[in-house]
């Protein structure tokens, strides 16, 4: 549950605060329905989680619909999503077939909420073929692409542009992640609610209690990577990079994610490494559950280094908040990482284990570059990738899309 | 400030950006740039090099607009960043006279090299354009003494839209406070000179704030 807006003022600024009711005033009680595929685990219920309370706050009728699935739905849907992130998979003619009839079900159950809305914001390509189940829409329906399909794997591409194409407009966190599509496509950057459990203050107390249910060695340096347990996020690289500098430095490594309900691939990627990192009491590999987010939260802050080493990357949210703790991030040279993370100001971009040892290194002998880099990490997280200012694209998109307007400027 | 003659009161308007893809392909070589600098919309123009501080990206501390960035980060040229990151749009009397400026160094690069610089995928240019949803806040400022104040509490949408988006819509190509306060120039003068003085375009949304603010209490002074 997120805070009430009003919350946010002493961290982003009453006027920050002001232009958003001021947004929500000039749309009035528009019915809003957001539409994802699982209520927990991984970025998007994150940021449903917050946004879809705050969008009420400031007027809106805003609600958040999930669309149920079989495991081999589920099993489909993994593989259009990894296939829109370039993995190269196999989808029979029965498998899109599965994941139309699997979304007409939805639609029957959803039908009542959906026609009346006046804006769809279907999120991913699971729920994506609502839209042509819905005829008789009144309202504006968008799609919100989380991933990054810039180099899909054409197959797969080609059996969910024919969906997507249909909407009234399409989102990208950024440029690189649009395909061609015949309408408007806008970009949307995500971002993270600095007061949610994973975002809040922590006291010291809490801080060691974790480092000790943990095993945690508050002596040696800790790396913190957070993310699922997926190949595109290269843990295995991860300890590789560690090995490197563990040679020359004393350090420690910690891999925490959890599994999320819609990827089934995480418990193989788990054993792999597991095996990898087995007999090293330097390295910490904890599976957490989905709503262990004030330990994810507490693991940032005990961290000195924060790493993503992803090799795919959609926005990358845990860059976002490992920056808001005021650490510098070493992150893969890929995808939204690339917004965030600028060498030598908010941390460093890699594109090897070695790349990341050789960054770790240099933090572990400039201590006070640590310090320096998160303080301005943090900084440009408050004015760019708090949900203040995502929820203020949101708010403007949908003036945008409801009076028509795609020109240069709009007023209203 | 001094009394003056009564100014009508000034209405604060606040915009939100929204942005979205142009559909021009993207540029991977100079060339490339090149044309489509010379194709683009003049909201494409105006959005990499004039909106750059009101969207939700990193102030790069060595050039203001995207063309520069990109063409040090990645086409590698120095030369060409150098050259493109000195361009002031807000001294130009069009966006069509910013593109001549554009294109001109653009050319003159081109004609100066012998390999044309390019990019991987991955690191190729992409053409923006953006929306601005302006509307008024509601809120007015009676008096022009109340004006440091008021823009002390302001968004970073309401100083982007009265001090810099002003010159793309003020027939003079001032911001909107100077232009309010031509209600009463005489009155007024030493804080249009204070406003004019700002050499705004280096400057992110808070830290124009902060100068727009000070210029305003250091001319309240010299008055």
């Amino acid at each position: 549950m997120s805070s009430p807006l009003s919350e946010y003022e002493k961290i982003v600024g009453a006027s920050a605060v002001t232009q958003l009711r001021r947004l929500g005033e000039k749309l009035g009680r528009i019915r809003v329905v957001h539409v994802n595929s699982t209520r927990e685990g991984g970025g998007v219920a994150e940021i449903l989680e917050w946004m879809v309370p705050l969008m009420r706050d400031v007027g809106l009728e805003a609600s958040w619909e999930v669309i149920q699935g079989t495991p081999r739905f589920y099993r489909i849907t993994k593989a259009i999503h990894n296939g829109l992130q370039g993995r190269p998979v196999e989808l029979s003619r029965r498998d899109w077939s599965v994941y139309r009839e699997v979304n007409e079900q939805n639609a029957r159950r959803l039908r009542p909420v959906l026609e009346e809305a006046d804006i769809v914001v279907v999120h991913d390509p699971q729920p994506a073929p609502l839209l042509s189940m819905f005829p008789k829409r009144r309202g504006k329906w968008i799609w919100r692409g989380h991933i990054d399909i810039s180099r899909p794997h054409r197959p797969v591409w080609k059996g969910l542009h024919p969906i997507v194409k249909e909407y009234d407009a399409s989102i990208f966190s950024m440029c690189e992640f649009a395909q061609p599509l015949p309408h408007p496509q806008f970009l949307v950057p995500p971002s993270i609610d600095p007061l949610s459990e994973k975002n809040v203050e922590i006291g010291a107390e809490e801080l060691d209690r974790v480092r000790k249910e943990f095993g945690i060695d508050r002596k040696q340096p800790l790396l913190v990577q957070v993310s699922r347990f997926d190949r595109f996020k290269d843990p295995i690289g991860v300890i590789q990079a560690y090995r490197l500098v563990r040679t020359v430095s004393p350090v420690q490594l910690l891999l925490a994610g959890g599994g999320a309900a819609d990827d089934p691939e995480g418990k193989a990627v788990l054993e792999e490494v597991r095996e990898a990192a087995e007999g090293d009491p330097g390295i910490h590999v904890i599976l957490l559950p989905a709503n262990a987010h004030r330990t994810i939260n507490a693991f940032q802050r005990i961290a000195d280094i924060i790493l993503q080493k992803s090799t795919k990357e959609g926005f990358g949210l845990t860059v976002t908040e490992g920056m808001w703790k005021g650490k510098p991030v070493i992150g893969g040279d890929v995808g939204g990482i690339r917004l965030q993370v600028f060498n030598h100001h908010t941390g460093f971009l890699v594109n090897t284990p070695e790349g990341a040892a050789h960054r770790i290194r240099y933090f572990l002998h400039h201590r006070e570059r640590i310090r320096e880099m998160g303080e301005e990490a943090r900084e440009f997280v408050r004015e760019n990738f708090l949900l203040t200012r995502h929820l203020r694209e949101y708010l403007t998109l949908f003036l945008s899309v409801l009076r028509g307007g795609t020109g240069g400027v709009l007023s209203i | 400030m001094c009394p003056g003659m009564a100014l009508t009161p000034f209405e604060i308007k606040d915009c939100a950006l929204l942005v979205r893809m142009s559909g021009l392909p993207p540029a991977f070589n100079l060339r490339e740039l090149r044309m489509r600098v010379a194709a683009c919309s003049e909201s494409v123009l105006f959005h990499h090099f004039c909106e750059t501080p009101i969207r939700p990206t990193f102030d790069n501390p060595d050039y203001r607009n995207d063309f520069a960035v990109w063409a040090k980060l990645y086409l590698g040229d120095r030369v060409l960043a150098e050259r493109l990151g000195i361009i002031d749009p807000y001294s130009m009397a069009s966006l069509e006279d910013l593109r001549a400026a554009a294109l001109e160094i653009l050319e003159d690069r081109l004609s100066e090299i012998t390999d044309i610089p390019s990019v991987s995928r991955g690191d190729e240019f992409y053409f923006l354009e953006a929306t601005t949803v302006t509307f008024d806040t509601g809120e007015r400022i009676a008096h022009p003494r109340d004006l440091a104040a008021a823009i002390r509490g302001m968004t970073n949408g309401s100083v982007y839209y009265h001090f810099l988006e002003a010159r793309r819509r003020q027939v003079v190509g001032k911001d909107d406070f100077s232009a309010w306060l031509r209600g009463d120039p005489e009155t007024y003068r030493t804080f249009i000179a204070a406003l004019e003085s700002i050499d705004f375009y280096f400057y992110s949304l808070p830290e124009l704030r902060r100068q727009i603010v000070e210029a305003l209490t250091q001319g309240g002074k010299r008055k």
